[in-house]
């Protein structure tokens, strides 16, 4: 009886002591969760879901999320490997593989729902096609930077250097519309027919666009060939303005190679690779090679920069941008491709809270992560370029303080 | 353009299963109808947006549904396939009244209102945000519209509609049978109900859910989750599994008694905290808890044929085992607890009754059955292994198959934070507190129920014992410690 008294006790003396051990540890964690936070991602490693067909993803080149929620993605067929297209040849050399249709439409969960895209009639499909964006009324707009001629299809090999495909003058000098059942709708620009920055009816290697939806006005980050950000109305296709680094008139001059050394560039370098407009109204853009962040107002007008990762030479760091879906789009996620990380920022003052993500080819690492894009949920979604060539999800796990500069590969762990 | 996706994904095929004989007749339907001016295709995946709010002497009905959900109605078009806005107003009412108000029936208590009126129907950007809330929904439909030389593709916009019905009450019980599977080959319906108490429930729901009642009673609510117990029980093959574990050393119902209830209090009480949000949000927590479920039906098979097995043993672990089984009928509960109206714990013990009544079917089945075959097919003891090896086998495979699932998810010591270490520390309190209540049931038990004395001191597989009817079940000579 006795020895139950003490068991007993010796219970409730522990169950006490958790008791006040749990809360003086809640409120430090409070304590600690008033300081600075940024959201958490988890990669989900299972997501897509794998492709039919025995279809493979080649380059993967833009990523943009619709209304509903769907994932889309540009790719290129043409980048894959001669073996990766057996299936594709003439009797075919293999059960396996081909490339998929260049335009995919997943759903959350990671199901192909819908496939598309490639030369047809009416308008100029890019030789190498660049960045996919859904617009405010659904329909889907693509770039190019393409070089030379429409010379293979699609599932044929044909090795193309995502910095400078193909060889010769630029071909892809155009956007293109379309509906999201691929119905083609518009298109601005001609092939091999640009006059350089100030060219007012073509583009040079446009990588990315945007659409106003207060204006109903197109914002082309203009491009792989040219030096400026290109307005044009997005149902007509009308000039509206143009402009290049620091609001500049923008000039083709050579700049020469990137010198992290020397005072900031006045001209955008090759590609302008990214331009995404904000909901109070200012415009990033991604000056790629010079690895800065330039922010406009919608008239041109300079507003603001930031340096990222200065000393990165090569493709440079700041290849496409996210914004957080809270209504302020408080935070911006950053793509660098060449130090192989995700930025997480904050908007207003583009300071670097903690990055996440590391060189490698498992879930979560990546290689030569080209463009970002986030859902309504806040789950960003990746897509990879070069030899990286696929697509991939980071589910939103909430805010958490930011502990880390460097956070490494993100795996599926505890939820806090 | 667009090509079908050919896949032989079982996961897709799951998901589309059920509605595949809804997809086959519109398929049958769409070849042996005459065709109309426009026949589109009929949508993979639709999701309908829709707000109930009774006020006063109106219930109004708010919904948005993808345009090109509405078959069979010609849309005016212009240009290569812009929606004429100037034009469109007629043709939104009509696949309104066919798509949406003909195929929704609404209930007043239980009295079915008549056909609503339509009091507005409009188009809209996909991308437009006012369906967020009832007041923005209201303020967006009843507000202007698109401009008439808007380009807005055919089939990427959204059909809004208001429907006002007559009712009796604000204060009425109302319950809404939305008919909108037809829409597409898989149909989400998201519904959110405002009473006038100010509350807001949401509903989200696949296909056709048959009667929803808006604001049950908790005897409704109990019956309708009683049946989803019992039906999940009998569905559920590694439940099953785990219970024929149980039953074939002890086919008595009364030496069942300590063990399944030991399992129903272990699963209702994981059952009910997942339901309040206790359980861990792991990503790999679903694929651990198979997992370990798979690991449960191998252990108590291979228990069965290593023999030696108390009453008192078996109870406590299958107590541990129960509840790993309630955060697996958790999961399966997950979408369904919306149907609970304001009656959530109520709910949760209907679902765990429904259970119990689905397990004290099988019990009442396997019971006899075991002992015919112990009986007249094969002597107990090899019977009791060459069974318990069959479960053990496939419960096996499931562990494996399931395994491997759970190490796609490599496993990563959380960072010692203070938040964590507080959390761990919950975990340790609630542990302590089962334990403690284990202990205490382990440690008096016997002294009211002396049946559970661990088996007299007779070797295993000597002989059969006989049986002998007992009360409602039957047992063993030696008390069914075999």
């Amino acid at each position: 009886m006795k020895r139950n008294v003490y068991i007993g006790a010796a219970f409730f003396a522990l169950l006490i002591a958790l008791r006040v051990g749990s809360t003086v540890l809640e409120r430090r964690a409070a304590a600690a969760a008033s300081g600075v936070q940024a959201p958490r991602f988890e990669v989900d490693p299972m997501w897509p879901k794998p492709l039919p067909n025995h279809w493979l993803l080649g380059m993967t080149i833009g990523v943009s999320v619709d209304a509903q929620d769907h994932i889309w993605i540009i790719h290129r067929g043409g980048s894959l490997e001669r073996m990766e297209n057996y299936l594709a040849a003439n009797p075919p050399a293999s059960e396996c593989c081909m490339a998929a249709p260049p335009v995919l439409e997943f759903d959350e969960e990671g199901n192909l729902l819908a496939h598309w895209g490639g030369p047809g009639q009416g308008y100029d499909w890019p030789v190498s096609n660049h960045g996919i964006t859904v617009d405010y009324k659904g329909n889907v707009w693509i770039g190019g930077n393409g070089r030379g001629a429409q010379v293979a299809p699609p599932t044929q090999a044909a090795a193309l250097n995502e910095s400078q495909p193909g060889g010769g003058p630029f071909n892809d000098n155009m956007v293109l519309k379309f509906t999201q059942d691929g119905k083609f709708l518009m298109q601005i620009g001609h092939p091999g027919q640009s006059k350089g920055s100030n060219d007012l009816e073509n583009l040079k290697g446009p990588a990315k666009m945007f659409i106003d939806r207060e204006t109903n006005e197109l914002y082309v980050a203009d491009g792989y060939g040219n030096h400026r950000v290109i307005v044009f109305d997005a149902d007509t296709g009308k000039y509206k303005r143009h402009w290049g680094a620091y609001g500049h008139k923008p000039d083709d001059t050579s700049l020469g190679p990137y010198n992290p050394d020397a005072p900031p560039a006045q001209q955008f370098r090759n590609p302008v690779h990214c331009t995404e407009l904000a909901n109070d109204g200012l415009l990033y853009v991604c000056d790629r090679v010079n690895d800065r962040i330039q922010v406009f107002k919608k008239d041109g007008t300079f507003v603001k920069e930031a340096i990222i990762a200065r000393r990165t030479l090569g493709d440079g760091s700041v290849w496409d941008i996210a914004f957080s879906k809270d209504p302020q789009q408080k935070y911006i996620f950053l793509a660098d491709g060449s130090n192989e990380k995700v930025y997480i920022m904050l908007r207003d003052t583009l300071e670097i809270l903690t990055s996440f993500g590391d060189g490698g080819r498992q879930p979560g690492e990546f290689y030569a992560v080209h463009s970002i894009a986030t859902d309504s949920k806040g789950n960003l979604f990746t897509t990879e370029t070069y030899r990286g060539q696929r697509v991939q999800k980071f589910v939103y796990k909430g805010m958490a303080p930011v502990t880390k500069k460097d956070q490494g590969v993100v795996w599926p762990k505890k939820a806090s | 353009m667009v090509s079908p996706v050919f896949t032989s994904s079982s996961a897709v095929f799951r998901r589309t299963a059920p509605h595949l004989w809804t997809a086959a007749f519109l398929a049958a339907l769409v070849l042996v109808l005459p065709q109309a001016a426009v026949a589109h295709d009929i949508p993979n995946d639709v999701t309908v947006q829709a707000f109930v709010k009774p006020a006063g002497e109106h219930l109004n009905l708010l919904l948005r549904v993808p345009l090109k959900a509405m078959r069979d109605t010609e849309f005016p078009e212009r240009g290569p396939g812009y929606l004429d806005l100037a034009r469109v107003d007629a043709s939104l009412r009509e696949a309104a009244t066919v798509w949406i108000a003909n195929a929704i029936e609404v209930y007043d208590d239980d009295s079915k209102l008549p056909n609503p009126q339509i009091v507005d129907v409009r188009a809209s950007l996909e991308s437009d945000k006012s369906f967020a809330s009832y007041d923005e929904a209201f303020a967006h439909v009843t507000g202007p519209r698109l401009q008439n030389d808007a380009q807005v593709y055919w089939n990427q916009v959204m059909l809004d509609v208001l429907l006002e019905y007559p009712i009796r009450s604000d204060r009425s019980r109302f319950s809404i049978h939305p008919g909108l599977a037809r829409l597409g080959l898989q149909v989400i319906t998201a519904l959110r109900f405002l009473p006038p108490d100010g509350a807001v429930r949401a509903f989200e729901f696949a296909g056709d859910p048959g009667l929803v009642r808006l604001d049950p009673r908790w005897h409704q609510a109990a019956l309708r989750f009683v049946k989803l117990g019992f039906f999940h029980i009998l569905d559920g093959t590694d439940h099953l599994l785990f219970l024929f574990c149980l039953v074939i050393p002890f086919r008595s119902l009364r030496k069942l008694i300590p063990v399944v209830t030991s399992f129903t209090v272990a699963h209702s009480i994981t059952l009910i905290a997942s339901a309040y949000n206790v359980a861990p949000d792991f990503l790999w927590f679903p694929p651990l808890i198979e997992t370990l479920i798979a690991m449960s039906i191998v252990y108590m098979a291979l228990e069965n044929i290593v023999g030696g097995i108390g009453v008192q043993r078996r109870w406590m672990i299958t107590f541990g085992f129960g509840l790993v089984h309630g955060f697996g009928f958790s999961f399966a509960l997950r979408q369904t607890l919306q149907f609970a109206g304001s009656h959530l714990l109520s709910s949760l013990l209907s679902f765990n009754i429904g259970v119990e009544l689905g397990q004290l079917l099988v019990l009442m089945l396997l019971i006899p059955l075991l002992h015919v075959f112990f009986r007249f097919a094969v002597a107990e003891r090899t019977g009791t292994i060459i069974l318990s090896a069959l479960v053990a086998h496939t419960g096996w495979h499931w562990m494996i198959d399931r395994g491997e699932r759970l190490r796609q998810f490599p496993f990563v010591w959380p960072a010692l934070t203070a938040a964590t270490l507080a959390s761990a520390m919950h975990w340790l309190m609630g542990i302590l507190i089962l334990a403690g209540l284990v202990w205490c049931v382990a440690k008096y038990w016997p002294l009211k129920f002396p049946l559970g004395q661990p088996s007299p001191r007779r070797p295993l597989g000597t002989g059969t014992p006989q049986v002998h009817a007992v009360g409602h079940g039957l047992e063993t000579e030696t008390g069914g410690e075999i």
